[in-house]
């Protein structure tokens, strides 16, 4: 191993011991617990306030459809009594309540239509207004106040919560009308006879009995149908995870046996299911058409005695059936509390406050490399509610390399993350240059300091995109930056293997194959195109075997050219500032001075050669090994 | 989302086809190429071919449906008639008989829902059946065709989308299936039993109902399918949106770390807004399906009483006036509500998941096709597998191997010869195609150009189990070990050769004591235990995949990394026990302990790849003399 022997102009330091600066104690940002219905309520109230004149173009429709709906039961007998009684010599009357039961037939058409296409409007705009602002706030936020969130999570707020959040207001408006259908029919009943709203009344708790037991679909057979398919699943990605030994044993037959033996299993908790609903579903079928019955039937009685005509029997079998429509109601108020549950975990994401930005640029000061001094004052920071460190002060000066190491857990790759304002700190300021990295403009904070990752995460359409990422996006995609990039992967050991891809930079990234080595290269080149002053590396070397680790090094310190067909096209790494979180003697052994983290602050700031004298320092690497290989 | 609309047509219920269909063309088991889709069949016809396929179960469907359909005609019927015979002409008795007979429809038509369910899911249950049969062999069949992409990326992609589509997809196959059937059922009974009670209360109202509601239901098919293809935009839109969201979502510190969010925010946008824009395209067509019930639902009811007097004139009764109001109004209208809500949401979605779950479907080609002429075994071939002396176990002519035609290539132009009782170690930078020369030489992966021969015979990628061909004359541990939830038996015995030839247990046991994991077999428990494998150190996998291959009777092994996770000492004891088991032994080396141990070293490094023995290649490859210095304890600080 070649020691890199200081960035040039840069003696070691004389090792000092650290006396933070105790960083006031300030609120924490962002932090707040989470978020209560009422601030649910509210995110919906303002998404339907911002689609007033539709909401309430909702409501008037849908309150005119139910009372529409409500009227034409009423009209139809009292048209077929008049036609009845007229005994077809043609009366006006009835001609009048033939024209009102069209007029309401039609109105109920177009109202029909206007509440189809008001609801899924109104419930898209909202949707896509939630998901725009999630996402907005998703991206402001930074990583680590987002990483209470699991992904897939963030994903389904996103998605299935904000589609249910986004019904709110459409249910809302729908609901009010829907309580007018079954309260409006029981009256109607009512007003018909009062006997055939008792009778309707007194049917009534065999109703709800019925729809207890329909409630009692056995979940159990449900909960067993689910876990033989997660069975399943589970041999397939096994299977699928050791798809390299089924290849060369040639078994890929029988292993499929093996995956699907559970599914006879599944077949029969199906089947049961379909059973169970079947019943529940014969049961609620009965429940409606018995009390309509009754109603008829005591209608009938009071027809014979002539307390009743047939137009007023017909429509109080109509109106026993909408007013025993609670369905309806409680279909819309379910539609209501889930969009109100869903908002509620939308506010949840929305209720953690974006990191602080500002417009300043990076200052240039002559006669320095241009590389940026980098600058650490009483940092607190927490990760996991649990305050990592406590008050760290660290200069990182312009051009040098600066390594930190530290027990694993002593918040190496926090300090990383907030050096680089990937994190704000909870207290303490980070500059650049003399400049807090809180009042940078965000695009000229992303130029000057870049980061690779132990496992970057690439993202963009190719290989290409993937590496330009850093850099100011145009709509050529990477090639704007073609030759910026093919360097920075030249001097990453990536360019040759990007080359073997089947097309190359544009090889769609989802298509290409990678190992964790070689994503862990595109990660360091992506950064090393990116950043104009600071790289900050976590960890970002460890998936690499030695000889490239070594060409990659060299390349940091710029003592090596990048390679590649564009080896004229010098990157010249060296003259950037790096902090290095290191987990390996060497690498910290190549930096001008190490940063030893300890306790939640820097315990020392020193060259590695000074630190290994002290025991304590050697045990951080395993035992006083210098290499772990 | 409201409930929306759009179908391939009530025939269009795109069921799976249960048999993968054979003799189609073999796909390549190529290292990053995809195989190209099939052609797809006509969902619908598939659909009718699965349900044609169960004659039995239509006709119970059908039976049980009549008894539906019944009590859809007692209901205004009874009436008609409790009003005709019974409250009309002061005969209440009569009339509460007649209510109390509809009752009793009523209930003998919910038996025959009840019953109906049953129906439904001896078709639905086959049909999940068949697409996870599907799923899990395309997932298989993919994931072994995809066994040449290096590194994890490839698999990790396979295995998340199979389970999604074991677990997500094929339950959204399933329920939109059987709601199709219910639906589209349901209206044909009921439509059977109110058109039979309206003929029976009098012939005349048919004239009245039955154009309209054929007008209705004409335009509700006219716009089927523009519904339909709304729908799957939809689909299409939302299933994108979650996935620029995943890719968002995971990359958020590396966005964060880019200053890319604004490029970022703005392709998710996007997405946001072409969801937001099928949505609202859905929600227009609407107008068309409530355009349909208007037509075919409430209209007859303003026409039965526009034409009331002139049907009077005609005989027809006061009662079957009620009675075909009552049809209309609690039969047809509901049952044409729910088949213009149900049948478009419906459709549209199981089309598009059957779409899904179709595309790229598994051909069962190793099977049929003529893949391979017969393998010419040499002759001097042992039924061990064992060559003569003079034939080396693993033979490399010029081997090329590129990942795609326009790559530039991993490996070009390699000879190697591998003697059948010879022991090579491989050693060089990751990428550098150690675990391509693996794959090479256990055949699962095809050279661009040049030879391949394992004892004088020519390597084939296959796909099926062959005790006389590939199986029978290489084993290979890759690098990560395959361990299934099963007993410790089931776990070695999965890939010795004959599936029926049974290994006695002291060969099990055996070979756990050969390659040093005797303790791991009792900790365990035994020979019956059953492994769990998430609770496995990945270690403790790679010893059980030592101990499985070491029971391979194939005289060749190729150990690509495979002790990568035992400590030193462990690893070389599992690799001592493949050379005290006699055969060639090729190692892909984690450490490079491993080519100390070696007769002959292989170094991979790109146009300087050289082969010797350790004192040679320190001599002539400046690599290798890295790696040996790399890996010694360092002098200094």
């Amino acid at each position: 191993m070649t020691h890199a022997s200081g960035a040039p102009g840069r003696g070691p330091a004389p090792a000092q011991e650290h006396h933070p600066v105790s960083g006031q104690p300030a609120a924490v940002p962002g932090q707040r617990a989470g978020a209560d219905q009422a601030d649910a309520d509210r995110l919906l109230l303002a998404e339907g306030r911002a689609q007033l004149w539709r909401t309430a173009a909702l409501f008037l429709s849908a309150t005119a459809a139910a009372g529409a709906g409500l009227m034409l039961p009423a009209a139809l007998g009292r048209t077929l009594d008049l036609l009845l009684a007229d005994d077809g010599t043609g009366g006006a009357p009835a001609g009048r309540w033939l024209a009102v039961c069209a007029v309401l037939t039609c109105a109920l058409v177009v109202l029909d239509a206007a509440d189809t296409v008001l609801t899924g409007t109104l419930n898209s705009r909202t949707t896509a207004r939630l998901r725009s602002r999630l996402v907005g706030r998703l991206l402001a936020v930074g990583p680590l106040r987002a990483d209470r969130f699991s992904g897939g999570d963030l994903v389904t707020r996103c998605t299935g919560n904000a589609a249910h959040a986004g019904t709110g207001p459409s249910s809302v408006a729908s609901v009010l009308a829907a309580v007018v259908t079954p309260v409006g029919a029981l009256v109607a009943l009512a007003l018909l006879d009062l006997r055939l709203a008792a009778v309707f009344l007194a049917g009534t708790p065999l109703l709800v009995l019925l729809l207890r037991a329909f409630s009692r679909t056995s979940a159990d057979c449900v909960t067993r149908y689910q876990e033989t398919q997660a069975r399943l699943a589970g041999r397939l990605v096994e299977a699928l995870a050791g798809a390299r030994t089924i290849a060369a044993a040639g078994i890929r037959e029988r292993e499929r046996a093996r995956v699907l033996e559970p599914l006879a299993e599944l077949s029969a908790h199906g089947e049961r299911m379909w059973h169970v609903q079947g019943r529940a579903t014969a049961q609620a079928a009965v429940l409606v058409p018995l009390l309509q019955i009754a109603v008829v039937a005591v209608g009938g009685l009071l027809l014979s005695e002539g307390e009743l005509s047939v137009g007023g029997l017909v429509a109080a079998a109509r109106y026993a059936v909408l007013a025993a429509g609670v369905g309806t109601l409680v279909g819309q108020l379910n539609a209501l509390v889930r969009s109100r549950t869903a908002a509620r975990r939308l506010a949840e994401v929305l209720a953690v406050s974006p990191m602080a930005t500002g417009r300043r640029t990076v200052p240039y000061h002559p006669g320095n490399t241009g590389a940026g001094r980098l600058e650490l004052r009483g940092v607190r920071a927490s990760y996991g509610g649990e305050t990592v460190l406590r008050g760290v002060d660290l200069v990182v000066p312009g051009g040098a390399t600066v390594a930190v190491v530290g027990r694993s857990g002593a918040g190496k790759s926090l300090l990383a993350a907030v050096a680089g304002r990937l994190v704000e700190p909870e207290a303490g300021r980070v500059l650049l240059e003399g400049t807090d990295l809180a009042e940078l403009d965000p695009a000229a904070l992303r130029q000057a300091i870049g980061f690779a990752f132990e496992r970057p995460v690439l993202f963009g359409t190719t290989v290409g995109d993937a590496l330009a990422a850093g850099l100011p996006a145009g709509p050529e995609g990477w090639r704007r930056h073609q030759e910026c990039v093919r360097a920075a992967a030249g001097a990453a050991c990536a360019d040759e293997f990007v080359r073997t891809l089947p097309h190359g930079y544009d090889t769609p990234r989802a298509q290409a194959p990678l190992s964790g080595g070689e994503v862990q290269r595109l990660g360091l080149a992506r950064a090393f195109a990116q950043s104009r002053r600071v790289l900050i590396l976590d960890d970002a070397t460890s998936s690499l075997d030695t000889v490239t680790e070594l060409k990659v090094t060299q390349a940091l310190m710029g003592t090596r050219n990048a390679e590649g067909p564009n080896a004229g096209e010098r990157v010249s790494l060296a003259a950037r500032t790096r902090l290095v979180v290191a987990h390996r003697a060497a690498t910290a052994a190549r930096a001008d001075l190490t940063a030893w983290l300890d306790g939640g602050r820097v315990r020392a700031v020193a060259p590695h050669r000074q630190l290994w004298e002290q025991p304590e320092y050697r045990a951080l690497f395993g035992g006083g090994s210098g290499e772990d290989g | 989302m409201a409930e929306t609309t759009g179908a391939t047509g009530a025939a269009g219920t795109g069921a799976a086809e249960a048999r993968s269909e054979p003799g189609e063309a073999r796909a390549q088991a190529r290292a990053a190429g995809r195989h190209p889709a099939p052609a797809q069949r006509g969902p619908a016809r598939a659909g009718l071919r699965f349900l044609l396929r169960r004659p039995r179960v239509l006709v119970a469907l059908a039976g049980w449906s009549v008894l539906e359909a019944a009590h859809t005609f007692a209901l205004g019927f009874a009436l008609a008639r409790a009003l005709d015979d019974g409250f009309l002409a002061g005969r209440p008795a009569l009339g509460l008989a007649w209510l109390s007979a509809a009752a009793c429809g009523l209930l003998v038509g919910a038996w025959g829902t009840a019953r109906v369910y049953r129906q439904v899911a001896a078709l639905t249950e086959p049909l999940r059946d068949e697409l996870v049969r599907r799923v899990v062999g395309r997932g298989l069949y993919d994931a072994v065709a995809a066994v040449g992409v290096p590194g994890d990326a490839g698999q990790d992609a396979s295995g998340t989308g199979a389970v999604s589509r074991l677990t997500h997809q094929v339950e959204i196959a399933r329920d939109s299936f059987a709601g199709l059937v219910m639906v589209s059922r349901s209206f044909v009974f009921t439509l059977a039993g109110a058109v039979l009670g309206l003929f029976a209360l009098a012939p005349l109202l048919l004239v009245v109902v039955v154009p309209p509601l054929a007008a209705g239901l004409a335009v509700f098919a006219g716009t089927l399918r523009a519904l339909a293809r709304r729908q799957r935009d939809f689909l299409v839109a939302d299933e994108e949106l979650a996935r620029e969201l995943g890719t968002a979502v995971r990359a958020l510190r590396d966005v964060t770390a880019c200053g890319a969010q604004a490029a970022v925010r703005g392709s998710v946008e996007r997405r946001v807004t072409a969801e937001r824009r099928a949505a609202d395209a859905l929600a227009r067509w609407g107008v068309a399906r409530a355009l349909a019930l208007g037509l075919g639902g409430r209209l007859p009811v303003v026409l039965l009483l526009v034409l009331a007097p002139w049907l009077l004139r005609h005989g027809v009764s006061a009662g079957a006036l009620a009675g075909a109001l009552t049809y209309l109004t609690q039969a047809l209208l509901p049952a044409l509500q729910s088949l213009v809500h149900g049948l478009g949401g419906a459709g549209a979605r199981l089309a598009v998941v059957i779409g899904r779950l179709r595309e790229g479907a598994p051909r069962e080609c190793a099977a049929t096709a003529p893949m391979t002429p017969p393998l010419p075994l040499p002759r001097e071939t042992t039924a061990s597998g064992q060559g003569g002396p003079g034939v080396p176990a693993l033979e490399l002519r010029g081997v090329t191997f590129a990942y795609g035609p326009a790559a530039a290539p991993v490996l070009s132009g390699l000879d190697l010869t591998v003697p059948a009782d010879g022991r090579l170690a491989v050693v060089g930078p990751s990428g550098a195609g150690k675990s391509t020369l693996a794959l090479l030489a256990a055949g699962l992966l095809r050279p661009s150009a040049g030879e391949i021969r394992l004892y004088g015979a020519p390597v084939v990628p296959e796909q099926r189990p062959d005790p006389r061909g590939m199986a029978g004359r290489r084993v290979l541990i890759p690098q990560e070990s395959y361990v299934f939830t099963g007993t410790v038996r089931e776990n070695l015995c999965c890939d010795t050769a004959p599936p029926d030839s049974a290994l006695p247990d002291s060969a099990l046991l055996g070979a756990f004591e050969a390659v040093g994991a005797g303790a791991l077999l009792r900790r365990l428990g035994g020979l019956e235990a059953v492994v769990d494998p998430v609770a496995l150190s990945a270690g403790e996998r790679q010893q059980l995949a030592f101990a499985r291959a070491y029971l391979s009777p194939a005289p060749l092994a190729v150990l690509d990394e495979a002790g990568s996770r035992l400590d030193p000492a462990a690893e070389e004891l599992a690799e001592s026990a493949f050379a005290r088991r006699g055969g060639a032994l090729v190692v892909i080396a984690h450490r490079i302990s491993s080519a100390l141990r070696a007769d002959r070293v292989l170094v991979l490094d790109g146009p300087r790849t050289r082969c010797g023995t350790h004192a040679e290649l320190l001599e002539c490859s400046p690599l290798y003399r890295d790696l040996v210095a790399g890996w010694a304890p360092p002098s200094r600080v």
